[in-house]
């Protein structure tokens, strides 16, 4: 072989190896199957495996205690002075509603509001400053909702707030006597601060949903002479319903799952609500303030898992709903979403 | 020839409609414009004035002799909070981390559309699942199950399962929107695929994963249900892994019902401790979030 690179006429390569019969081979770059191929597909399984071995493991510690009729019914008495002990979780059921359900509805109807001012009325340099108030509020933590609720707003609300919706509509059934508390820890708090915290949710998710809504159908719209508020109205509105029933789903369930903040503005009882300024139980809240006294007693841990159970199946099936509804969130930097 | 402005007989305005219809669909849009914008305020009045009272409560009690007070006979030391939070949210942190940070590589990775589909589902449902169901889970799986007792690493841990999710979440995004042409230039190039995903991906998503790591530990730090369920209060830091643990918000809940005194003031200013921390890391996260999007954008040119 000479110094100079001689150019290559093809004579000197070597023949090709014969056509192989069959398909060719594609396992190039991993070779054949070796079981140490799988380890990357263990951590994988983290996500699942997680909500797979919440289940099975408050399905083990619930024993698969057969409470019957009696669970759904509105006795709850766990530990009675006389007689066996009664688990009824009617009264939480109805207290998480009573309470997510108000909460959610006036976070959508603010949520919608505020999402249309920031898309269609106010200029983007504001908004741009504007919008991370609302996000902000999904990072405050519930805790201090809770002490700031249950030490300025509860206090706010049973001097102020409940005196007045008591004087005007004690006629009103469910809002009349027994006359509100100056304490004020009670359902309108509880609902007030849940809205708060569902807001940020409902306003990103039906936020985005609008700024999806193309730019040709704004235009069409303005272009035949509609307002900017008929526009979004009529045209932006049901173009993004998706998002906004989504936002929906999503905001109950985190409204619904609420325990820390509930537990301490609610005034924690566990009877159905006298009124609409008395304290009831929700679920997450009697769960959470109710475990230290279960300790020991296993048919009340039984129940507490079984009631756990529920609130995580209502809170899945609202979850797979709500995300099942839009095809992918524009950002997973809001607490909670 | 000039266009009419007006019909002649009914003297109806063409070009301008003056009806009364006209005028209130006009003023209904103008009056929406100023109201709609309003609502804000039901945001921004809210977390002003709890940002404010906290702020007004705690701080007039805070000083640096407070915040590092660790006196094991003074019951309100808030110095044994604070360093219990810390040691709690590093172990929580690293076992998310370890748990998320894998399993969302995989995920981006190595895993096919639909069984990352699954994954993901399984990691949004975990957000949406309520915290006290984890604290269930993290008393019946690890304080009886495992027999770790109400302990500093049954409440660590159990927090850490309530982060991982959204550790996951982040590292998967942000591996998942790498641009493929880096990826197929790195295999092509005749790169493995962990050094496609430790050189070449990582240096990319870095910023986006820490960013989730800040979120997930902004979670975590104001989380109260899944610790109060797994540990039991101290007064000291704790000196095994078994010993029982306090937290800030775990100090909050003990304390936010007491009549005016030391108790209450230790709850103040651990709120406002947590606050302060919680809200902080938020606005860091939206910053480095909105740089690492023009950084990403400039990817793709």
């Amino acid at each position: 072989m000479s110094a100079t690179p001689t150019p290559d006429t093809g004579a000197s390569r070597e023949p090709l190896p014969p056509p192989a019969s069959g398909p060719p081979d594609l396992e190039v770059r991993t070779g054949s199957f070796r079981p140490s191929h799988l380890i990357p597909f263990v951590p994988a399984l983290v996500p699942t495996a997680l909500l797979i071995a919440i289940v099975v493991e408050l399905l083990i510690s619930s024993k698969f205690t057969n409470f019957g009729l009696a669970f759904w019914g509105p006795h709850w008495i766990p530990s009675p002075s006389t007689g066996a002990p009664t688990f009824g979780i009617a009264v939480f059921i109805t207290g998480s509603f009573l309470t997510a359900i108000p909460a959610l509805l006036l976070a959508l109807l603010i949520g919608i509001g505020i999402a249309v001012a920031s898309t269609s009325y106010l200029p983007r340099w504001l908004t741009r400053w504007l919008d991370p108030f609302v996000d902000l509020l999904a990072g405050i933590p519930s805790i201090v909702y809770g002490i700031w609720g249950y030490l300025l707003v509860a206090p706010f609300f049973g001097t102020v707030i409940n005196p007045v919706i008591y004087h005007n509509f004690h006629w009103v059934p469910g809002f009349g006597a027994p006359a509100p508390a100056v304490e004020g820890v009670g359902l309108p708090v509880a609902i007030f601060i849940l809205m708060l915290m569902a807001l940020p949710i409902t306003t990103l998710l039906i936020r985005d949903a609008l700024r999806a809504v193309p730019r040709d159908l704004w235009e069409a719209g303005l272009g035949l002479g509609a307002t900017r508020w008929e526009t979004t109205r009529r045209v932006a509105i049901p173009y993004a319903m998706r998002g906004i029933v989504s936002a929906g789903f999503l905001g109950f369930g985190r409204a619904f799952g609420e325990t820390v903040m509930v537990a301490m503005v609610l005034n924690v009882v566990p009877a159905f609500p006298l009124n609409f300024y008395s304290g009831t139980s929700t679920m997450a809240a009697e769960m959470f303030t109710q475990l230290d006294s279960a300790y020991g007693n296993g048919q009340f841990l039984a129940a507490l898992s079984e009631m756990a159970l529920v609130l995580l199946a209502i809170s899945l099936v609202v979850n797979i709903v709500g995300r099942r509804l839009i095809s992918r969130f524009a950002t997973y930097d809001v607490p909670g979403l | 020839m000039a266009l009419p402005s007006s019909t002649p007989e009914t003297g109806q305005d063409l070009l301008f409609d003056r009806s009364g219809r006209t005028q209130w669909r006009l003023g209904f849009d103008r009056a929406a414009g100023w109201l709609l914008p309003l609502l804000f305020l039901v945001a921004i009045i809210p977390i002003l004035d709890l940002v404010y009272y906290v702020g007004a409560q705690a701080l007039p009690t805070l000083s640096l002799a407070v915040i590092t007070n660790t006196n094991p006979r003074d019951p309100y030391a808030l110095g044994v909070p604070i360093e219990s939070t810390v040691e709690v949210m590093l172990w929580a942190t690293a076992v998310a981390v370890a748990l998320g940070l894998f399993g969302g590589v995989a995920t981006a990775e190595f895993l096919g559309e639909r069984a990352a589909g699954w994954m993901r589902m399984s990691a949004n449902l975990l957000v949406g699942t309520p915290s006290v169901v984890l604290g269930y889970f993290g008393y019946f799986a690890l304080v009886l199950g495992l027999g770790w007792g109400l302990s500093f690493v049954a409440g660590a841990t159990t927090l850490a399962f309530f982060m991982t999710p959204y550790i996951f979440r982040v590292t998967d995004l942000a591996y998942s929107s790498i641009p493929r042409p880096i990826r197929e230039a790195a295999l092509g190039a005749g790169a493995r695929p962990y050094q496609y995903v430790v050189k070449v991906a990582a240096p990319i998503a870095f910023p986006q994963i820490l960013n989730g790591v800040f979120l997930a530990v902004a979670i975590g730090v104001g989380e109260t249900a899944p610790i109060v369920l797994t540990s039991t209060h101290s007064v000291i830091v704790p000196p095994t892994l078994f010993s029982p643990v306090t937290f800030l918000t775990a100090a909050i809940w003990l304390n936010f019902s007491q009549p005016p005194g030391p108790a209450l003031a230790l709850a103040f200013q651990a709120a406002f401790l947590v606050l302060i921390v919680v809200v902080a890391l938020n606005i860091v996260v939206r910053i480095i979030s909105a740089r690492y999007q023009k950084r990403l954008e400039g990817l793709y040119q």
